[in-house]
């Protein structure tokens, strides 16, 4: 009894102790559901694009909060929303405070997605040694730096002085000195140059493989916007000759509609942020959140559609300048009016009398009510209610997000002939001409750069702080300051935000 | 287990039978005072003499009594002595009163027990009769107030855990990336009868028979790597050889009642302070609800309207607890097979409940002398509702009804547009949203099933009797959980509206395995005693998940076509799965050495693998020692001192609860729209390298019973220096990563004080008292000044020198009560240059620290913590006869909460607000130099992150009040069964200065927590 008791008491022990140790290769198992990078076989090359894909994805998804910091501070547009974000209505009116959370938000996400674009350029880079077509590995990294370029342009725009990073990794951006603007501007125009030749010479509408995407026009916009930025007048007329003189861009000839859904992937567009409903009711939605833009009561066409948050409202004295030069297609289609809104514009005895079609009620049919937050809608940022995917509601759903068109080269064109640049394609004459004649102007000639100003603040209003970049650049602070603001050199950029100061003292010494 | 050693060591202490003369004969039975059963093995001594008896398996006895033997002492272990007088007796039952101050009481400890008496190391051990005493569905929340050094932070939530943590915070809060949800990483672990949890929600209090918190390194350090944040274990009850089955009930209703409710602004606060706002579309929003719903007769400044919102979404709602027993033993087997059922609603008026069906089964078989077997099982079904465990928020009506407008009724008829339920929507004064909870109370179904199963099996063999023994464990712990989120079709206005109806499916497997193998010897020679373990346990936890979501349900209103197959679309972006699965490896031994009594060592050690990060092993080694000075010669003299123990112990703890670690960059999935077609990349992500975090602490404590053992004393002082802290250090993206770079010290005392005396009268009562200091405090960050936490608006700063997370902001020192005062200061004057009317009368003064006559981010200040940094509590009791009482008084002080609903204006400013803020804002000289005037609420300079956001967070208790009425009896000659009645108030009173529902926030963020009700019940026990 005793023996077999210990017998089987030994066997137990041993074979729970000898079970139990064989179990330590367990330990070196890896984790579930995780892509090691490392693992990655770069010989796939037929993979090399999903990196590219993954820049695209994270430039295509940006926050409501980024385009308003970047585009409210001209004389074209006012914050509206009032008694809601104080602070942005400060921005607005050049009181900046650097806690403010939008600040902060604005620099983080443009940052997370110029890393993004540089861990697409490293990847493809990994690929391109066993790429069979090792042009097309130069392709894709030459547009993750387009990508990458277009951001940290509206960064430093923004700012000033900013760290550009040197890897894929966050971590190396702490040991990053701050670059000047200048100094960034130059890197964005010497990245473009580099990337040109590997980029098709094609619309990006003509693509194939990523329809929309970028292309070597892309690029030669993106260095023509740096070397405005830098009073390169001649690097920028460079640009543009090139763009003009491909014949492959065309003002796109309704101009109402290039901002709706017709101005998806436009013969225009030369850099847009994509977003679609995949043309269902429900399911899947990739979406821009124009509720900022929207209404905070309207009489939609289409009952039900969603209203917005009523914000970003164009300024009375755009729609003045506007009404002044007789405008009627680019006013109709950049200002959506209120009740109130015409009321207040009538207050002014020059504006007493306003031309018939000036309404509260869109061309495509949606009644704007008034309501407290503003008095003007953003008409660029609308989509009719009618042009809604059936069954879907939230305010300018599907609707693409034009970033760059052929009408600003045209227009950047013109201005750096007339500050003394050559250029070739088209004259200044003719560039502006263009752009009139399509807004269903006259013609002009000799064009000064004041008149291309006028041309570019009548046709680019409400577009990516196009106005105010311009004239912070050409120091018509006169300009900036209106109703009630006063502008000084000293306003040109924000603050860095106080958590960036936290995370890097260098930039305390910008 | 306890009742186990007790039956060993009855043969030993059996004495001698009766001798001499006759004179008589007297006989009676033992009971317990717990259960009011037959205690068996109770020694029965005529005082003064060897001469005894012990009782049977029913508790009686027979003793022949010799002529002058009058007096008989009943002993047994673990009760405390009784003498009776039997003079002119022919019959004597005796209830033998628990002795909970024994110190023969044997102890759980990690892999087996120990007497108390023996222990080195600070451990609390709370029974039974404490835990069942709190109405509630979480077993922790009863230990709130009662441990000193472990720090509850109870959940009004039905279902939802308290938040424990066990001295102090050593390791990082964390939270989830995208849900903002905690992630428990510095919960304890919890031990179950041997099988590891992260939480007990699925346990039947009544069920537990005690629970043992094991406080430092020493006693933690055999579950090595778990055991850094406490190790709590938790032992069901069992059933006792040779004992009767006694079937048992245990059962309470009651209604909880939601308390301290706070006061919101008024509609005519509302209005003014939007009137002083100087915000035209607040103004205008006034106007606009005066000509929708009228003006108030009493003021026809004010809208006709006065919502108090909290009032529309509070309810008193029921609690109950039922539970079903038997338990006993024959000679080989013990038994113990129950059932409960617990069911708790929330006090949001809306479908919100904790509801739980459990069963168990525990039987153990000694097979013969040497080998023993038993199985455990316990089946828990729960069915929570009205909380959403797919993104893991609470309800968002909470946080709604704090900003809704209390000049808008709930319902508005005009409104012809709205479906199915014409509720009013703020967007129709003009608002930008709808500001109304009621429909996202109505038009939400969250709920989530959990089926939880704890089983271990195990196999005990003796190798050499009382000496050697080998035990083989199994067990499991498994979960299943589903959850449903159906989000109905509603519309009130453009943005307070959801017409896409949609239905979320989770379902998530979590199996977890531990199996261990454990040899115990025990040896004794002379005045030796030792007891040597070792031990084996292979770990394997896994879980998975699947997740998908369907929109546009075909009939939303139809609870039973709640399917994915019912909705039009699956949103393929939303359908979604995940797995972890990691392993465990451990070796570990202990070692406890006792001579005569006096002195005691104690040793453990434990290596553990992992395959969570890329340092696969960790050694956690601990050692303790006790000094009885008591029993040496020259204590003898001192009477009133019955026992005195001094204790020390070092040792090292291991946290591997901190995600594991890839060691490598790792890739991202996204997708987006190119020319209208879902494309999927990838993005890489930055990585974080860690290893896990090993604390080490030391403990030096005393243990004394003086005068006759009714004054208990346990005092400790601990260190516990977390090293290798991993830290979520922020980028330039606002991303955060995890590194292991700090260390972090909490360092704290505690004393434990009880006071028992009983009266001959019938009467006893016992006074506790138990308190704890605590220090947290940041010790090193690898050399950086700090590192910064929180959001950016919100910042939390870990500095050295100061506790983790911090709460870092401005120091506001006033307001600016007139233009006179902003002239004479050089700050204001200095802004006003730049910017004029940048500072007005009404806005903060901020204190200019570094004195540089501008307020800039180096005048921010450390302004707090959340962690208390003294917590203490009271414990009353009384008996008298049938009647007996018991009160648990508790509180804390030295904590700060983030008032982050007030925050919230610097986003959203139109909501409404608290009556305290709307009442004493600054509206002229002189009115307030404590907050800012209205339009100095939507400042961004008064906005700053500052002391006027963060409160304090001290407050005081009573925690429960129990009275209770003991039945005792016979009809007709029959005994009636056990019977207890008892009335409990739980939390009655809470006293707090915080600006906020309740002062107890898990994190001390104060967004919107659900609120603790006090709960009032009436119950009943009976034992048949």
């Amino acid at each position: 009894m005793k023996s077999i008791k210990n017998i089987i008491t030994a066997t137990l022990f041993i074979c729970a102790m000898f079970a139990v140790t064989s179990c330590h290769d367990k330990l070196d198992e890896d984790l579930e559901n995780t892509i090691y990078a490392g693992q990655t076989d770069y010989t796939i090359t037929s993979n090399m694009i999903v990196p590219l894909l993954g820049a695209y994805g994270e430039f295509q998804d940006r926050g409501w909060e980024e385009f308003p910091v970047i585009a409210v501070r001209g004389d074209d547009v006012n914050a509206g929303g009032l008694g809601d974000q104080q602070d942005f209505a400060e921005e607005d009116r050049f009181n900046y405070n650097k806690d403010y959370w939008m600040f902060n938000s604005v620099w983080q996400n443009l940052y997370k997605d110029i890393l993004a674009a540089t861990s697409a350029v490293e990847e493809v880079t990994a690929y391109r040694e066993f790429a069979s077509d090792q042009a097309l590995a130069d392709q894709y990294i030459g547009e993750a730096k387009v990508l990458r370029a277009y951001l940290l342009l509206n960064l430093s725009r923004v700012w000033g002085a900013i760290p550009i990073p040197t890897s894929s990794d966050p971590t190396e951006l702490l040991q990053v000195e701050p670059s000047t603007k200048d100094e960034v501007m130059q890197f964005i125009s010497d990245e473009m140059e580099e990337s040109i030749p590997a980029l098709p010479a094609v619309r990006p509408n003509e693509r194939t493989d990523i329809r929309g995407g970028v292309t070597r026009f892309t690029a030669l916009a993106v260095q023509a916007l740096a070397n405005l930025e830098l009073k390169n007048y001649q690097g920028v007329a460079d640009a543009t000759s090139e763009i003009i003189s491909s014949n492959r861009f065309t003002l796109e000839s309704d101009y109402y509609n290039l901002f709706k859904l017709k101005g998806k992937l436009n013969n225009e567009n030369i850099l847009e942020l994509q977003y679609s409903d995949f043309g269902s009711a429900s399911g899947d939605n990739k979406a821009y959140l124009f509720a900022f833009f929207g209404p905070e009561s309207w009489e939609p066409k289409v009952a039900g559609a969603g209203g917005g948050w009523g914000f970003y409202e164009p300024s009375l004295k755009y729609i003045k300048f506007m009404l002044s030069r007789g405008e009627t297609t680019r006013l109709q289609t950049s200002v959506l009016f209120t009740d109130r809104g015409i009321a207040e514009i009538q207050k002014d005895p020059a504006f007493a009398t306003l031309p018939g079609w000036v309404s509260s009620t869109t061309p495509s049919g949606d009644k704007f009510n008034n309501y407290n937050r503003a008095m003007f809608a953003s008409g660029k940022h609308y989509l009719p209610s009618d042009q809604l995917t059936p069954g879907r509601a939230d305010y300018g759903t599907n609707k693409n997000f034009t970033v760059i068109r052929y009408a600003e080269i045209l227009l950047m064109h013109a201005e750096a002939l007339t500050q003394g640049a050559s250029g070739s394609g088209m004259t200044a004459d003719q560039a502006v001409n263009a752009v009139r004649s399509r807004a269903g102007l006259g013609t002009l000639s000799g064009v000064t750069t004041d008149q291309v100003m006028e041309e570019k603040f009548a046709e680019l209003a409400m577009e990516w702080g196009v106005r105010y970049y311009d004239m912070v650049r050409l120091q018509r602070y006169d300009e900036l300051s209106y109703e009630g603001r006063n502008f000084t050199e000293a306003k040109i950029f924000l603050p860095y935000p106080q958590a960036q100061l936290d995370l890097l003292p260098a930039l305390a010494e910008n | 287990m306890k009742r186990l050693l007790l039956m060993a060591l009855v043969p030993i202490l059996l004495s001698i039978t009766a001798w001499g003369q006759t004179e008589r004969v007297i006989s009676g039975k033992v009971t317990s005072s717990d259960d009011g059963l037959g205690l068996p093995g109770v020694n029965v001594v005529v005082q003064g003499t060897a001469k005894g008896v012990t009782t049977d398996a029913e508790g009686s006895y027979t003793i022949q009594l010799a002529e002058g033997e009058n007096v008989l002492v009943f002993t047994f272990v673990g009760y405390k002595t009784t003498t009776v007088d039997v003079t002119n007796k022919t019959t004597a039952d005796v209830i033998l009163e628990g002795d909970v101050t024994s110190l023969e009481e044997v102890v759980v400890v990690g892999y087996g027990t120990q007497r108390e008496k023996d222990l080195t190391s600070a451990i609390s051990t709370i029974k039974t009769d404490d835990i069942v005493r709190t109405p509630t569905g979480q077993a922790m929340q009863s230990l709130q107030g009662k441990v000193p050094g472990l720090q509850i932070v109870s959940s009004g939530q039905p279902g939802a855990s308290p938040t424990v943590r066990v001295r102090g915070l050593g390791s990082y809060p964390r939270t989830d990336v995208v849900t903002g949800a905690p992630l428990g990483t510095e919960s304890p672990l919890y031990v179950v009868d041997g099988m590891f949890f992260d939480n007990i929600d699925f346990l039947n209090t009544a069920d537990i028979a005690s629970i043992s918190v094991l406080k430092d390194a020493s006693a933690a350090a055999i579950y090595g790597v778990r055991a850094a944040n406490g190790v709590i274990l938790i032992e069901t009850k069992t059933g006792k050889f040779k004992q009767k089955a006694q079937i048992t009930y245990d059962g309470y209703y009651g209604v909880q009642v939601a308390q301290n409710v706070l006061k919101m602004a008024n509609a005519e606060q509302f209005t003014n302070m939007a009137l002083e706002s100087g915000s035209a579309s607040d103004i205008a929003n006034i106007d606009a609800a005066m000509q929708r719903y009228g003006r108030s007769r009493v003021n026809p400044n004010v809208p006709d309207v006065n919502t108090d919102w909290y009032e529309e979404v509070i309810r008193t709602a029921p609690i109950q607890n039922h539970t079903l027993g038997v338990t006993g033993g024959g000679e080989n087997t013990t038994y113990s097979i129950g059932a409960s059922y617990f069911n708790q609603d929330g006090i949001m008026d809306m479908p919100n409940s904790f509801e739980r069906f459990t069963m168990r089964s525990r039987i153990d078989y000694q097979a013969n002398d040497w080998l023993k077997i038993g199985g455990n099982v316990n089946i828990s079904n729960a069915l929570k509702t009205g909380q959403d465990e797919v993104v893991l928020q609470n309800a968002e009506a909470w946080k709604v009804a704090y900003f809704a407008v209390p000049i808008m009724p709930v319902y508005d008829y005009e409104n012809e547009a709205a479906y199915p339920v014409k509720y009013s929507s703020a967007e129709l004064i003009g608002y930008r949203d709808g500001k109304n909870p009621l429909p996202i109370m109505d038009f939400n179904r969250n709920q989530t099933r959990q089926r939880r199963v704890l089983s271990n099996f195990y196999v005990k063999v003796d190798l050499l009797p009382d000496k050697l023994s080998f035990q083989t464990t199994y067990n499991l712990g498994a979960t299943f959980q589903n959850a449903r989120n159906v989000d109905l079709p509603y519309f009130l206005t453009n943005d307070a509206k959801n017409l896409i109806s949609a239905i979320v499916k989770k379902n998530e497997t979590t199996y977890n395995q531990i199996w261990d193998n454990v040899l115990t010897y025990n040896q004794e020679f002379g005045n030796h005693y030792l007891t040597v373990m070792a031990g084996a346990s292979f770990r394997d936890e896994s879980w998975e998940m699947l997740k998908a979501r369907g929109e546009d349900l075909l009939t939303p209103f139809q609870e039973k076509s709640w399917y994915l197959r019912q909705a039009n679309t699956i949103k393929t972006e939303d359908v979604d799965d995940d797995a972890a699965r990691n392993y465990g490896m451990s070796y570990f031994g202990r070692v406890a050495y006792n001579f005569n009594d006096k002195y005691l060592l104690y040793g453990t050690m434990r290596a553990d693998g992992t395959s969570k990060y890329q340092t696969k092993w960790g050694y956690f080694p601990s050692v303790g020692a006790g000094w009885v000075i008591s029993e040496e010669e020259f204590m003898a003299d001192i009477g009133a001192l019955d026992f005195l123990k001094f204790r020390a112990s070092w040792g090292r703890l291991g946290n591997d609860k901190i995600t594991p670690q890839t060691g490598a960059v790792t890739q991202r999935v996204i997708t987006t729209a190119i020319d209208g077609t879902l494309v999927t990349g990838r993005v890489k992500e930055p990585f974080g390298s860690l290893t896990w975090e090993v604390t080490e602490e030391w403990n030096v404590g005393l243990t004394a019973r003086i005068l006759n053992d009714r004054l208990s004393l346990d005092a400790d002082y601990y260190v516990r220096d977390t090293e290798d802290l991993a830290i979520p250090v922020r980028t330039i993206t606002g991303d955060t990563y995890l590194r292991s770079v700090g260390i972090v010290r909490n360092s704290g005392f505690e004393l434990a004080l009880n006071w028992t005396e009983s009266f001959a009268s019938g009467f006893s009562y016992n006074i506790g008292a138990n308190l704890a200091t605590l220090k947290n405090e940041t010790r090193d960050l690898y050399g950086q000044p700090y590192i910064d936490g929180g959001t950016a608006e919100f910042q939390q700063r870990t500095r050295v020198g100061d506790p983790l997370f911090a709460f870092f902001g401005y120091e506001t020192v006033g307001v600016y009560q007139n233009n006179a005062q902003i002239e004479a200061d050089p700050v204001a004057v200095a802004l006003n240059a730049t910017t004029p009317g940048a500072i007005v009368p009404g806005d903060f003064i901020f204190k200019d620290n570094d004195g540089d006559g501008v307020i800039t981010g180096e005048d921010r200040v450390i302004l707090g913590s959340y962690l208390p940094k003294f917590t203490y509590g009271v414990n009353l009791g009384a008996s008298f006869k049938n009647f007996d009482l018991a009160v648990n008084l508790m509180g804390q002080t030295g904590n700060k909460i983030l008032n982050r609903k007030r925050g919230e204006i610097i986003w959203t400013p139109d909501g409404n607000m608290d009556a305290d803020l709307a009442i004493n804002r600054w509206h002229g000289e002189g009115t307030s130099n404590k907050y800012p005037s209205s339009a100095g609420l939507r400042k961004g300079w008064n906005q700053k992150m500052s002391n006027y956001f963060v409160e304090d967070g001290g407050f005081f208790r009573i925690q429960n009040v129990t009275l209770a009425y003991n039945l005792r009896g016979t009809t007709f000659g029959e005994q009636w069964p056990d019977t207890r009645i008892f009335v409990t108030a739980e939390r009655p009173l809470t006293v707090f200065d915080y600006n906020g529902f309740n002062p107890e926030i898990p994190d001390g963020i104060d967004t919107q927590t659900y609120p603790i009700p006090a709960i009032y019940t009436v119950g009943l026990n009976v034992k048949f």
